[in-house]
């Protein structure tokens, strides 16, 4: 990789009167194929390369990039960099200083266990036609009328570099498989679903999901669900809330609002502003079991990262522990607005991306309920285990959640479906409603959005089940 | 790697027919764009892109890869051609191949404005007119950007298909914020055009100091006037559903509807317009080098077209219409027809209803139903007897696409432009009077 162009542009910045140069060579090569029903619709390559360069002129921030890897376009895009954010620098009211950080010096790699190389392509496109075959003949009197299926393998190269002295090469290669299925009737309609599947690591992982067995029983579930599915109850009910919503609630309503740049306004326009204001440190926001991490350190996760975009040691980050609200997510930036430390929460999705604070592998902690105990003395309620619809408005306060596989609890056993229950309601609602939380922690894959232009940053969330005392559930 | 689209993108095609491809084509795009990003009435960052994309679309015997690199070297770039040479005996024939087309004669469509270019060096003189404008309403502060872009790409094809085209582009949306008021608004055009910048400020402004003092409602069923901000971005999810791939991807609620079939109110046209001049997602040839044009995707409540690649219309028996993307064709620009309604006229005709001025987070429980929900935000103003009420806080409209398309009453005599972060396809957009749409909002 391109490191003498990297340090090239970060002298040559600090020549010009930066007071702060950053530069990160940044290439992601992916390969992808596409079936359709089992049949390959075509395959891509992809390979996003080139440096991505960040001045502070002045107390003002300007980013540049470019993919003409030579000397002359490096020096063209500080210089860009540097006098547009100089005459930028007249507006600024609070000029912007990164706080100091203690920097890496490092290079770390992700090893797969099973390369992507090793593995034949007659495999991976064998199992496009193998999964099809598996699901399209294990219903009956619905029938799967749609499959599409993804699968990508990727590997992201770095180095970063800045004038405060960071150096961290990194490579970490990823498998992604994202499917649709669509299960119709004829006269009961369709029902849907898209799930990814993601981790950093190699092929092994595609073992592991057994997607063969999954895909089966999860086609055979939504076809009875079709068949039988129910409105929920219309009272107030306990709900056994799945460890899939569970993760995504955990993203939304506490990664999200945690992050310090939303809190201060950066986001404003796009993603919005946080309902966490900058005072509320210590603020409670939920009961004893709401406890949620965001922990980049994860091994073979899909957010997987030690050094995060500026050179920072990344670090499991309690964002909510035991209800109260604990620690935001920081860049250095915001590490100095709040006069703390960075805790390493900066990422960038490509060359072309400035590094912004980001979430990485966050989720609710677990506690020491089995399945069963959580159902344990329910007369009636729902246990909802996975969704389609989902948003939260822009202060991250008030969600939905539309369940897809739902069942009706009578008696502490799951008896029959229940069709699109909606769960609607505040952060502060689901996380002071808990009242028991399940031992197993399961993650989920998928893309965050964030920052303009929007960049998708590989996540994982999740969390167990938890059991949200009464609420009413709402028809989707 | 420095290079001359045109002449490289010959080039390539040259290249990948001697390693044994059957046919070719090779689309090189360079851009240029610069953006300042507001955030509390001072610039976050300015960011600037140089970028040189190669595109390769390559079949051999039937079998379809497609190609996006941004290669380090000739070198590089050569060996990603050949993998893929190697690769290619073992994939399987597409159901979705048909030939490349053979166009006559490919006509470029053109929309630059100098004044994009010259700007990007003084984008400071855009900031400054963004945050003087919004300022003169009583606000707290702006959040939003203005971004310029200069494009330049060459298409060449192994069926002698070779052209250029340049393109420039000024998009730019703004946030203001007054108390627990606020209020957003977006413009987009070919050039720069200073008037709409600040009419834009000035709207999202407005908007902002008058949804102080929010109320909350009840949820229910009510008559909705959506703005071209929320109309806008409902009207890019059904216009991506009425690509062709989507429908055979699953993806679509025209999977259940066939070209004809009544889909919405009599009163709503849309149309896909890669030919015009004020949109900034223009073009005169698609990806395949088949000259675009106009044409309608709904008119007058039927759907009248969807939209193909020459393979999604091989497998549909019918032509292509000038929308490809190799894989997956999509709409250039979109233009909804404006009906004959003042704003005022719209708001009377309301007993008791919803304005609502922009929203996001748009998201799917089944696209083949419609089913969706979608957060509405910034300024919402509750309607009673004709009259605009008071501001409300956000809700949520949760109904399905199918039903809300037919529920549309009236349309405003005005359009606006709009793209922005949650309107992706540059669009044209009136007021929009629906009838009926299901609100709901938290109930603990």
């Amino acid at each position: 990789m391109s490191e003498e162009l990297a340090l090239f542009a970060i002298d040559y910045a600090t020549k010009l009167g930066a007071q702060y140069s950053e530069a990160r060579v940044h290439r992601i090569e992916e390969f992808e194929v596409i079936s359709r029903n089992g049949i390959i619709v075509g395959s891509a390559k992809d390979i996003s390369n080139g440096v991505g360069i960040r001045v502070l002129v002045d107390g003002a921030l300007g980013f540049s990039s470019t993919n003409i890897l030579t000397k002359e376009s490096i020096a063209k895009a500080v210089e860009t960099a540097y006098a547009r954010a100089k005459i930028l620098a007249r507006f600024m009211k609070k000029p912007i200083v990164f706080a100091s950080s203690k920097l890496g010096r490092a290079s770390y790699s992700v090893e797969e266990k099973k390369r992507f190389q090793d593995v034949s392509l007659e495999e991976k496109l064998g199992t496009h036609s193998e999964l099809w075959r598996l699901t399209s003949s294990s219903i009956r009197e619905a029938h799967v009328s749609i499959l599409t299926l993804t699968y990508t393998e990727s590997i992201e190269e770095k180095i970063v570099v800045n004038s405060d002295g960071a150096y961290v090469r990194s490579r970490i290669p990823r498998i992604l498989v994202t499917y649709n299925i669509v299960v119709s009737h004829p006269q009961k309609g369709t029902i849907q679903r898209f799930e990814e599947h993601g981790a950093s690591g190699g092929f092994e992982w595609f073992e592991r999901w057994r997607l063969e067995e999954k895909l089966v029983e999860d086609v055979k579930t939504y076809e009875k669900i079709l068949l039988t599915g129910a409105e929920p109850p219309k009272e107030e009910i306990p709900v056994v809330v799945g460890s899939e919503i569970v993760g995504i609630i955990a993203h939304e309503s506490c990664g999200h609002p945690s992050e310090a740049d939303r809190i201060l306004g950066r986001e404003a326009a796009q993603a919005g502003k946080s309902f966490i204001k900058p005072s509320m440190l210590g603020y409670r926001i939920g009961n004893e079991y709401a406890t949620v991490v965001d922990d980049p350190t994860i091994p073979g996760s899909f957010g997987f990262f030690l050094y995060d975009d500026e050179g920072v040691p990344a670090r499991p980050k309690y964002l909510y522990r035991e209800g109260v609200i604990n620690e935001f997510l920081h860049n250095r930036w915001t590490a100095y607005v709040f006069n703390v430390e960075s805790n390493g929460s900066s990422r960038a999705m490509n060359y072309a991306s400035e590094p912004i604070i980001r979430m990485s592998n966050t989720y609710l902690k677990a506690g020491d309920h089995s399945f069963e105990e959580l159902l344990e003395g329910i007369k009636l309620g729902v246990y909802i285990k996975s969704y389609m619809e989902w948003n939260i408005d822009d202060e991250r306060w008030s969600q939905r959640y539309v369940g897809l596989e739902a069942y009706l609890i009578e008696n502490g056993e799951l008896t029959k479906f229940v069709r699109n229950p909606v769960l609607e309601l505040t952060t502060k609602a689901f996380y002071s409603s808990i009242d028991a939380v399940g031992k197993e922690l399961r993650f989920y894959t998928g893309f965050c959005g964030k920052g303009e232009p929007s960049q998708g940053v590989p996540v994982w969330f999740g969390g167990p089940d938890v059991r949200v005392k009464k609420i009413k559930l709402g028809v989707g | 790697m420095e290079i001359h689209t045109s002449e490289f993108s010959i080039k390539l095609v040259e290249k990948a027919l001697r390693e044994g491809f059957d046919e070719v084509a090779a689309l090189v795009v360079k851009t240029d764009n610069v953006m300042a990003k507001i955030a509390n009435s001072e610039p976050a960052v300015i960011q600037h892109w140089i970028t040189t994309s190669i595109n390769l679309y390559l079949t051999k015997d039937k079998r379809i890869f497609v190609v996006s690199l941004e290669p380090r070297s000739l070198e590089e770039l050569d060996k990603s051609v050949k993998e893929l040479v190697q690769i290619s005996g073992k994939v399987v024939e597409s159901p979705f191949y048909a030939p490349l087309p053979k166009e006559e004669k490919i006509e470029p469509f053109n929309t630059v404005d100098k004044s994009v270019i010259e700007y990007m060096n003084k984008i400071d003189q855009l900031v400054e007119i963004l945050l003087e404008a919004s300022h003169r309403e009583r606000i707290d502060s702006v959040a939003g950007m203005v971004e310029l872009s200069h494009v330049e790409k060459a298409l060449a094809t192994s069926t002698s298909a070779s052209a250029t085209e340049e393109k420039t582009m000024l998009t730019s949306y703004l946030r203001a914020f007054a108390d627990d008021g606020s209020g957003q608004w977006s413009f987009t055009s070919t050039k720069v055009d200073t008037k709409g910048l600040e009419s834009m400020a000035l709207t999202a402004a407005r908007f902002a100091s008058e949804s102080k003092s929010r109320v909350d409602i009840e949820p229910g069923y009510y008559d909705v006037i959506l703005s071209p901000m929320v109309f806008g971005n409902l009207v890019n999810y059904i216009c991506r559903m009425a690509s062709a791939f989507s429908v055979l991807m699953g993806t679509s609620i025209f999977m259940k509807k066939a070209v004809g079939e009544e889909v919405a109110s009599k009163i709503l046209s849309i149309y896909d317009t890669p030919r015009d001049h004020e949109l900034p997602n223009s073009a005169g040839f698609d990806d395949e080098g088949v000259k675009t044009y106009n044409k309608p995707i709904i008119e007058n409540g039927l759907l009248k077209t969807l939209l193909h690649n020459t393979k999604t219309a091989f497998i549909m028996k019918t032509s292509t219409t000038g929308n490809a993307g190799w894989i997956m064709p999509h709409p250039w620009n979109i233009r909804i027809s404006p009906g004959d309604s003042t704003f005022e006229e719209m708001v009377s005709e309301i007993k008791r209803g919803l304005i609502i001025t922009n929203n996001w987070y748009t998201r799917l429980q089944n696209y083949v139903e419609g089913e969706f929900s979608t957060i509405a935000r910034d300024a919402i103003f509750l309607v009673e007897n004709g009259r605009i009420i008071k501001p409300v806080n956000r809700v949520r409209i949760a109904d399905k696409f199918p039903v809300l398309l037919k529920n549309i009453d009236l349309l405003s005599k005005d359009l606006f432009d709009i793209h922005w972060w949650e309107v992706g396809i540059p669009t044209k957009s009136p007021y929009v009077l629906v009838r009926n749409v299901r609100i709901t909002k938290h109930v603990v």
